[in-house]
């Protein structure tokens, strides 16, 4: 289907979203748009999905402008949208949430649903189980289900919201010969990211946005250092590689054991030093989560012990609050649903986690904190601002701020997941300052490359298997993706050096 | 300062009741409108609907009168309201004279006749106006009426006892109180002398069983359930359940025993219609006349003769069912011709000087309560300390 | 269209039209005269200053309520026990005046001391479903209402057991307490008592800042909003819950004290008088701001007591009031949802 956009414009508030924008998108092709956080791009997807209606401007399909209200309108229309975040209802049978959304008689089919899905899925050889429960897949699993269910929705058009964002490389690569064979077979992709070499790997056509505009297109082979001008205005340098000296011991964890809902992890050992930075790897849902949450005292471990500080002090049963005030941070990946408080401010938030005493809140004392705290991380809102009102890049820069002065341990879950290289850069940068004081990281990222150019040594997670830590200089993108992938095993305790 | 705010607001409370507890208000003159606030529904057929028909005689036969009323007036139907405000909102519609016209209402009408020494008040019921009662309490303004139903009790009792297969007599009793206890007695009496001298069996071969279900009518979650009791009765072999409370389920379950074959009876309370719902299942009803008396009480508000007293008003012998004249009667339902001749003959010879309270009488826990050939005063009656030995049920709340 | 505040208000007063309009088309299937029956209910709430003081007695225990009910809803929690909490704080005060009442002490004394008895009462029939929910994984709401029909069968056995009048139990309640033990009102005919008007102002004003400016106020926010997040900003979440439960079944007590000492001045079997379910009505209308409670519970209050005309003079049921806010609570939740369909509020920019 031959999509076109014309002149479309969106203003929320006082921030013009899209301005002006127009996009020729013809059928069989993958259609990069590539742009920062804040640049528009989701905005745009939103728009031609029906979540929000322009302002102005047209939309047309194989020529036709048409009126999209609502995302059931644009199914009828055949455009169907990946969420960054799936949309989808976790306590449900895959089967239900596949059902969902299609139109007419009231009592849906079960039979030929389901015999419709095995076929479907077969086609792209995804394994999904129609009767297992939707909160039981992996982020990449759920697309899989998505893509599966909007094209038995009839959908031409699919956008794809970040989706290479928490999926492993594995996924990845079986994501992209997705979207190829569905191009292949005439749909029209729309692929939004702001990772470069996704772009450029896979679109047969690119778009930049930046702060609302349209600012260039490029088709294959692209260059790299045009489409970064084009993003940013500028080029970014990688910030050099340091090895920081670890100091004493911050946390040991003695043969942990944890029970999670679907896996077991049995006795992991690990001791973090100061200033050290530990990298999980591993497929979403591999166990690496329920490992850092049993660390900050969310998860209680079955077996074994944590202990902080060169004290050795066992905080084995303690409770997150504990862990807080001997200095772990934790930073989780959802943002919005463990992170951060929606409906509150950044001001209310660092009120909050500045721990300040007293009966009533000091206005100005708040005020300044958060001013200072806002310009200290460069984050692009006011003091006033609800967070929900942030982009996903300056969301995470908040969780950052909010972290406290003094700290032992940080804790955090995909620090950069769907930000910008800008965004990944300062965050990194801003956590390695930390690491510098000597405060100790612990971190979890699907994007092998962070892991490998962030940590000191890593620990990789399949199935709840846990290898023992491993340099991060001894390993290269390839040998990490085959243990992500439960290749390589055998050979792994002898390279377990200063574990 | 709080503190003293609390003492000069407390000192001007009882410096004001002292002023107003002095005279009866003035005469109304020749219109009055009447207030009437009623504990159950108006069309309860049952209590409340005797004193609405009450008001409506007072309408009828005094030129000037108009009715204000309030029903369902109690803090379970009407949440966050007091029985005086209710009365208020009368006054603010006009009425000179308010009717509370239930014992349940006693404190709330004491305020308010206090609060409002021009308004006439009528306590129905009550016995604060009674200078020979317990709780005398002079009040200008307010009178106490109520009728001798205890007559029609005993002949209820008889009507009962007279009919009964089983032997078994069940009373559905609302709260204890010294009203109820001497009501059921009274229906007790009224059945054993019918037992005793019609029927010429042993006492103690009569059951008679009261089980209180805790007010005059049902409140769902509050109450026992009066459907339930009923029900309880007639499964167990009481044949015949005479109620005391203010609404009619026992006339309404025996008509549904009835109807499944089973012969059993009811008697229902207050209203003079209350047989029209079980025909052929309601022995009668003894019931008040509320009409007269409250026609003396409007003249006397409204010409200026108004002085508080306490008034108890029994049957016009001659003819129980008089409605200028009698204030209480007993109006015969589904009854075999040999049991209605009975009862009249019953009746005849209580107007002729038969006193069914009269020794020897012991209370239920044995002790005496009239010694042999004494006949009891009004206050021991009205202030009946237990059930009569012979009766089952709780004498006293727990 | 943007969501700004003329246009809030231009569906608030909608909502009301519209609540209105339902009413009137209930009263003419009722073969009512609509503008009789209102123009009833507004005289019978302000028509003389008897029945406006008999408004501020009503508005007195539901401001308090509705109070302690933000506190709850701030910490994200349906208390709808409130009205065990409010029977419970008559039952302490009751018992505050029947121990101390004659011990000699000064009327104001004994006094406190019931409306201390009575916070008391509140709060821990408030902190028992918090423990429900927190030790027990009861939910608040199915925890609550339990505890309403234990606290009704606890308060109806009381006024028919241990506390019944001399001699005789009664559905009037407990016998008067001694005329001293009145709380002072501002005429012998009224019920409307002066210190009782300002610890309701007093309340809500604490309640208010309390949410506005205090960190208790913000910590119970952030639980409210997001209690994961706020654990893991530090916040100790069932603690705060707890807290909550224990502040608002405090006011709930006071009610309890107000319904015992300047209104019915004895204990009966409905103290609550229904206020505890009122008083969620009037926080989820004000859409839990505290600025709007005092307003909005005076009008509710107006409408209870202005529809007991309706009877009187109309013959009309009094539950019509019930009827019209009931309706109104509806069509206002049901503006919330329209009006964030409609007017847009600004999004998230990515």
């Amino acid at each position: 289907m031959l999509v076109e956009l014309r002149d479309i414009d969106k203003t929320f508030g006082k921030v013009r979203a899209n301005a002006a924008i127009s996009l020729r998108i013809p059928p069989a092709s993958i259609q990069g748009v590539l742009g920062e956080n804040g640049a528009g791009k989701s905005t745009l997807m939103k728009i031609l999905s029906g979540f929000y209606t322009p302002d102005s401007g047209e939309i047309l399909l194989d020529g036709k402008a048409v009126q999209i209200h609502s995302p059931a309108d644009a199914i009828r229309h055949g455009i169907g949208m990946l969420h960054q975040d799936p949309l989808d209802f976790p306590p449900m049978k895959i089967l239900d949430d596949f059902i969902l959304g299609r139109q007419g008689g009231l009592f849906p089919n079960h039979r030929a649903a389901s015999r419709e899905f095995r076929e479907l899925a077969g086609q792209f050889g995804f394994a999904l189980d129609p009767e297992a429960y939707v909160d039981s897949l992996t982020v990449g699993e759920r697309q899989q289900l998505e893509i599966l269910r909007l094209l038995w929705l009839g959908a031409r058009v699919l956008i794809f919201d970040e989706p290479t964002t928490g999926i492993s490389l594995p996924q990845k690569v079986k994501l992209f010969d997705t979207l190829k064979k569905l191009a292949a077979e005439g749909m029209t992709i729309l692929f939004v990211s702001h990772k470069l070499e996704d772009v450029e790997s896979l679109c047969t056509s690119a778009a930049v946005l930046r702060q609302g505009e349209l600012v260039g297109a490029a088709e294959p082979p692209f260059d790299t250092r045009l489409l970064v001008e084009m993003m940013f205005g500028k080029e970014l340098p990688l910030a050099p590689k340091k090895t920081a000296v670890p100091g004493g011991k911050i946390l040991s964890v003695k043969s942990v054991s944890i029970e999670g809902v679907r896996l077991q992890i049995r006795g992991v050992d690990l001791d973090v030093r100061s200033g050290e930075v530990i990298g999980l790897a591993g497929m979403e849902g591999s166990g690496q989560s329920l490992f850092l949450g049993a660390c900050a005292g969310l998860t209680q471990p079955v077996g074994g012990s944590f202990c902080l500080d060169e004290d050795e002090r066992d905080m084995t049963g303690r409770s997150h609050l504990e862990f807080k005030k001997r200095g772990v941070a934790y930073l989780p990946a959802a943002r919005l649903e463990q992170g951060l408080v929606p409906g509150l401010t950044l001001t209310e938030h660092f009120v909050l986690s500045e721990g300040l005493g007293g009966l009533f809140v000091d206005r100005k004392k708040a005020e300044a904190l958060a001013k200072e705290r806002i310009s200290t991380f460069n984050i692009k809102g006011t003091p006033e601002s609800v967070v929900e009102a942030l982009s996903g890049g300056n969301q995470q820069r908040a969780l950052l701020a909010l972290m406290r002065p003094r700290l032992t341990l940080i804790l955090v879950e995909h620090p950069t997941r769907g930000l910008d290289i800008e965004s990944t850069i300062y965050i990194w940068s801003k956590l390695k300052e930390r690491c510098e004081q000597g405060t100790a990281i612990v971190f979890i990222s699907s994007d092998l490359d962070e892991i490998l150019q962030y940590s000191d040594r890593v620990l990789v997670f399949f199935a709840g298997q846990v290898s023992p830590p491993l340099r991060a200089e001894s390993l290269s993108v390839e040998r990490l993706g085959a243990l992500i992938g439960g290749k390589d095993w055998e050979n792994l305790p002898k390279e377990a050096v200063n574990a | 300062m709080r503190k003293t705010m609390v003492l000069v607001l407390l000192l001007t409370l009882t410096a004001a009741v002292g002023v107003f507890a002095q005279s009866a208000p003035p005469a109304a003159g020749s219109n009055l409108t009447i207030g009437l606030v009623m504990v159950g529904p108006y069309n309860d057929h049952g209590w409340s609907e005797a004193n609405y028909d009450g008001l409506q005689y007072v309408l009828a036969k005094v030129p000037g009168t108009k009715l204000v009323y309030i029903d369902k007036a109690n803090s379970s139907d009407r949440p966050g309201t007091t029985v005086s405000q209710l009365g208020e909102s009368l006054v603010a519609q006009g009425a000179k004279m308010v009717i509370f016209s239930s014992d349940d209402m006693t404190d709330e009408a004491i305020k308010f006749a206090k609060a409002h020494p021009d308004i006439f008040v009528i306590l129905t019921s009550g016995d604060q106006q009674w200078k020979e009662g317990k709780n005398y309490q002079p009040l200008p303004n307010m009178i106490n009426i109520m009728g001798k139903v205890e007559y029609m009790k005993m002949v209820a009792g008889f009507a009962a006892a007279m009919t009964t297969k089983t032997g078994k007599i069940g009373f559905l009793g609302p709260l204890i109180n010294d009203e109820t206890r001497r009501l059921a007695s009274s229906a007790y009496l009224g059945a054993r002398y019918a037992w005793v001298h019609y029927r010429h069996r042993s006492v103690d071969s009569l059951k008679f069983k009261v089980t209180w279900i805790g007010f005059w009518f049902n409140i769902p979650g509050v109450t026992s359930d009066p459907t339930q009791v009923a029900d309880d009765f007639f499964n167990s072999g009481y044949d015949v359940v005479i109620s005391g409370i203010d609404t009619t389920e026992a006339v309404a379950e025996a008509a549904k025993f009835s109807a499944q074959g089973k012969k059993v009876w009811a008697i229902p309370y207050d209203y003079k219609n209350a047989i029209e719902e079980g025909k052929g299942v309601s022995l009668g009803v003894p019931y008040f006349n509320w009409g007269p008396a409250y026609v003396n009480a409007a003249k006397a508000a409204m010409d200026g003769t108004w002085v508080n007293h306490f008034e108890w008003n029994g049957p016009y012998w001659k003819n129980i069912n008089d409605p200028d004249k009698s204030a209480v009667g007993f109006n015969k339902g589904t009854l075999t011709r040999e049991v209605s001749e009975d009862v009249d003959r019953f009746v005849g010879q209580m107007a002729r000087g038969l006193d069914l309270w009269e020794g020897p009488l012991y209370l239920q826990d044995g002790t005496e309560y009239l010694k042999s050939g004494q006949k009891a005063t009004d206050q021991q009656i009205w202030y009946l300390p237990q059930l009569l030995k012979g009766m089952e049920g709780q004498s006293v709340s727990k | 269209m943007r969501d700004t505040p003329s246009r809030r208000v231009l569906f608030q007063v909608g909502a009301v039209v519209l609540a209105l309009l339902v009413t009137t088309v209930v009263l003419i299937a009722a073969k009512a005269p609509p503008l009789a029956a209102f123009a009833n209910i507004v005289q019978g709430a302000f028509g003389s200053w008897d029945v406006t003081s008999n408004v501020l007695v009503a508005w007195v225990p539901l401001l308090l309520v509705t109070s302690g009910l933000l506190l709850t809803f701030t910490v994200g929690l349906w208390n709808i026990g409130i009205e065990g909490q409010i029977i419970l704080g008559g039952i302490f005060a009751t018992w505050a005046l029947r121990v101390y009442g004659s011990s000699g002490m000064s009327p104001t004394v004994v006094l406190i001391l019931a409306f201390v008895a009575g916070m008391v009462g509140g709060s821990l029939w408030a902190m028992l479903a918090g423990a429900l929910k927190t030790f027990g994984g009861v939910n608040e709401i199915f925890g609550g209402l339990g505890l309403n029909f234990v606290a009704t069968a606890l308060n109806i056995w009381l006024i028919f057991g241990p506390w019944k009048r001399p001699g005789v139990a009664s559905m009037s309640g407990t016998l008067p307490f001694d005329q001293r033990l009145w709380m002072p009102t501002v005429t012998p005919q009224s019920m409307l008592s002066v210190p009782t008007v300002i610890i309701a102002v007093a309340a809500i004003a604490i309640v208010y800042l309390m949410i506005q400016g205090t960190y208790f106020g913000l910590r119970l926010k952030a639980v409210g909003k997001n209690a994961k997040a706020a654990y893991i900003l530090g916040i100790p979440t069932w603690q705060h819950m707890m807290a909550s439960f224990a502040l608002c079944g405090l006011f709930a007590g006071v009610a309890g004290a107000v319904q015992v000492t300047a209104v019915y001045h004895r204990l009966i079997p409905s103290i609550s008088s229904g206020y505890g379910y009122l008083g969620l009505m009037v926080a989820m209308l004000i859409n839990y701001k505290a600025a709007f409670a005092a307003p909005v519970a005076l009008f509710f209050a107006a409408l209870n007591v202005g529809s007991i005309q309706l009877p009187i003079v109309l013959r009309l049921d009094s539950s019509l009031a019930g009827v019209l806010q009931g309706t109104l609570v509806l069509f206002v939740l049901l503006g919330h949802g329209v009006r964030q369909r409609v007017l847009k509020k600004p999004q998230v920019v990515s």
